[in-house]
């Protein structure tokens, strides 16, 4: 008798620990909100109903105060509804995110990024049609192509990025500098302001920098818009004349002096300290550093500019942006409706507003209001000729990494020819040729 | 029998977690790299040895291994040598030795993602305190692109693992040095042995084991300093400091080639397996008598 209690015992205890443990297993990310859950209503009427959890998997950690008050909107006009947010920093959410949108558990609606990640996303089936939902029309259509496969829409795209540089107005000003309209202007601008003192583009080399300035410095060189597509394809290749005329206008930057010193050691919190101390006039970054630069340095007036690499006559593109932040509504999801009530919310003009008005963020959705100076003048790319972010055409990070890295090569001193032919050599082996 | 059946029921629970979170994960990666999963799709094809015949060639994972090479050579050397030296000055237990034992081991509570921070500051070409300070000193010859030269970024970030982890084996070596009888080492100075020949003919055979592990273990952290290198560098600049952990987690989780990355960490946990093993054999002592 003694022996079968002291089982029963042990039995209990390993039941225990192997539910702790489990328990202390599951989730890494920040997570607000609760499971499903029953609640009873105002109203009232006695009988407790149970409220739906749509799960909301994105990355943007530093979004939570104005999705938290977009929730609250929410939940009070759909009372059976209630939404949880998960949040992985963007470094962690390639890894993170694809495992829990795999079972269905999390991510109802979940965020993406475009290229490399959504494509794997799409493969493996993890996203709802979307196609014929009213609440696209309230997107610009061009704006949101790039949440299209096969000709279904599967995610709509967020947010609106311009990759392209800043510039300090008052320094380019003071200088008696207008906006360059070819490559001879530019780098002549670029010459005025070092003779002045000044460092003409703050460049991220070791982090971002490659990935963001390689898009504007690419896309009048070739202009063909399925440029990367191609050559994933091995239609083309980066010992081609583009890649290398590309390589070779980043390296007469470097040489002549342009980029800040050791540009490739400099990250991106490092260069963007040069530009917000008015130390640097052009940062090679993009539109989505407007806000925090003004929060950091109230006094900078900034604005968007495009080096144009060929003659103005044959410019086609005058810049570059991106749709991202795609969203959209898992294919595993056992409460898809109330997960598109939850993305149709975020694309009234009003949500997007608020939402754009509080991050800082340009959004994809027409008829938005946008509050501050930076928001509006990202706002007016929105008439002008650009063209959608070249790196996120490829489909392969393995071949990204490699023009990225190309281009790093020639800072460090390597001719264009030997840096493209390097890459190329990993491109081939990427796609099998 | 019945009375080791409770006995058995205690280590059930650890076993079954060994199990699960180890040797089954083991198992099936060993599975999928032979495979062309992706990560995410339901189905995948089985493609026999294919992905291991790819990386025999694949130019990333050779300069990635090289890399990791040239990274370990460099933390094994500077963390074995550094933490034995301090040890020796270390070993006796005074007040300011073990508070100094103390501060050395302070980088090694630290998270790998933080002090990748820290010294990525610490190496900032425009702003880093250790061009500054080189160049206060007069020496600002020896100021450097620390992260952005790729003749030297790889051994940049080997110096910081070393700083990170030195004060750890400055313990063992120190509880290998203190477990060295007194009586031993005075009988071979009153023999007339200099500090020299007493720590090479009495101390540091007596000191080979706890060496041993030192350099095993400080081997195996060097393969596995996934955080570091992705916080610092990424990999970059043009794949110069990519290590073998690095390109594991970029294929897997950035290419979504999953049977590809898992194909890399069995040659990965094989290579560990080799070099440590011939680590032990080569460090590997007869055992001392006197």
């Amino acid at each position: 008798m003694k022996s079968s209690i002291r089982y029963i015992f042990l039995t209990i205890v390993m039941v225990v620990t192997v539910m702790l443990t489990s328990a202390c297993s599951s989730g890494n990310g920040s997570t607000t909100g609760t499971g499903e859950q029953p609640t009873t209503p105002a109203s009232g009427n006695g009988g407790a109903v149970k409220k739906v959890t749509v799960n909301f998997l994105h990355w943007r950690g530093e979004d939570q105060e104005v999705f938290g008050r977009l929730i609250s909107q929410f939940e009070e006009a759909n009372p059976g509804i209630q939404i949880e947010t998960q949040v992985f920093p963007s470094d962690q959410y390639q890894a993170s995110a694809q495992a829990k949108l795999l079972d269905g558990s999390s991510g109802d609606v979940f965020a993406a990024f475009p290229g490399a990640q959504f494509e794997a996303l799409v493969r493996a089936g993890l996203y709802t049609d979307l196609s014929g939902e009213a609440f696209l029309s309230a997107y610009n259509p061009s704006l949101i192509e790039a949440g299209q496969k096969d000709g279904r829409q599967l995610a709509v795209p967020y947010q609106l990025v311009y990759n392209m540089p800043i510039y300090n107005v008052k320094l380019f000003e003071e200088q008696d500098i207008e906006v360059p309209k070819d490559w001879d202007g530019f780098l002549a601008a670029a010459e005025k302001l070092k003779q002045a003192g000044i460092i003409p583009i703050a460049f991220p080399g070791a982090d971002i920098g490659p990935g963001q300035f390689m898009n504007v410095m690419v896309m009048n060189n070739a202009p063909d818009p399925d440029i990367f597509v191609k050559l994933e394809a091995g239609e083309t290749k980066l010992t081609d004349a583009w890649w290398v005329k590309t390589l070779a206008q980043f390296k007469e930057l470097n040489d002549k002096g342009y980029f800040q010193p050791d540009a490739l050691g400099t990250k991106d919190q490092g260069a963007g300290a040069l530009f917000v101390q008015d130390k640097a006039a052009m940062l090679a970054t993009g539109s989505y550093q407007l806000a925090q630069h003004k929060k950091n340095n109230p006094e900078l007036e900034q604005k968007l500019l495009a080096p144009i690499t060929v003659p103005a006559n044959e410019m086609i593109y005058e810049g570059i942006h991106t749709t991202t932040f795609l969203l959209g509504v898992n294919s595993q999801s056992k409460h898809p409706e109330e997960a598109k009530k939850w993305l149709a919310f975020l694309s009234s003009p009003e949500a997007a507003g608020a939402y754009a008005n509080a991050t800082g963020q340009n959004v994809t959705v027409n008829g938005v209001e946008y509050e501050t100076e930076e928001l509006k003048a990202v706002a007016e790319w929105s008439t002008r000729k650009t063209r959608f972010q070249p790196r996120f055409t490829m489909k392969n990070a393995e071949v990204q990494k490699a023009v990225t890295g190309s281009i790093q090569a020639v800072l460090a001193g390597q001719t264009p020819e030997q840096a493209a032919a390097d890459a190329q050599a990993i491109v081939n082996q990427e796609i099998g040729k | 029998m019945r009375r080791r059946r409770p006995l058995i029921l205690f280590f059930l629970p650890g076993l079954v977690l060994y199990l699960a979170v180890f040797v089954y994960p083991t198992l099936s990666g060993l599975y999928y790299s032979f495979t062309d999963w992706d990560g995410l799709s339901p189905s995948h094809r089985f493609v026999g040895l294919d992905n291991y015949l790819r990386l025999a060639e694949h130019i990333v994972f050779q300069k990635a291994l090289v890399n990791n090479l040239k990274f370990m050579a460099a933390v094994v050397f500077c963390q074995t040598i550094l933490s034995l030296v301090l040890a020796l000055y270390l070993q006796r237990s005074t007040h300011v030795n073990a508070a100094l034992r103390s501060l050395y081991f302070i980088p090694a509570i630290l998270s790998s993602v933080s002090v990748g921070f820290i010294w990525t500051f610490i190496y900032d070409p425009s702003f880093g305190m250790l061009n500054n300070l080189l160049e206060s000193a007069g020496l600002s010859s020896w100021s450097r692109n620390w992260l952005g030269d790729a003749g030297i970024a790889i051994y940049a970030v080997a110096g910081v693992q070393a700083w990170a982890h030195i004060g750890q084996m400055v313990i063992l070596f120190v509880a290998g040095l203190q477990a060295i009888p007194a009586d031993l080492l005075e009988s071979a100075k009153l023999d007339g042995g200099t500090r020299w020949q007493v720590f090479r003919h009495v101390t540091w055979p007596l000191l080979a084991p706890a060496a041993a592990l030192v350099v095993s273990y400080t081997t195996i952290q060097s393969f596995k300093a996934f955080d570091l290198v992705f916080t610092m560098t990424g990999g970059g600049p043009n794949y110069s400091t990519e290590i073998l952990s690095t390109f594991i987690y970029g294929t897997a989780f950035s290419s979504f080639k999953f049977g590809f990355a898992a194909a890399a960490s069995c040659v990965f946990l094989l290579l560990i397996a080799v070099i440590t093993f011939l680590q032990f054999k080569a460090l590997r002592t007869e055992r001392v008598t006197y």
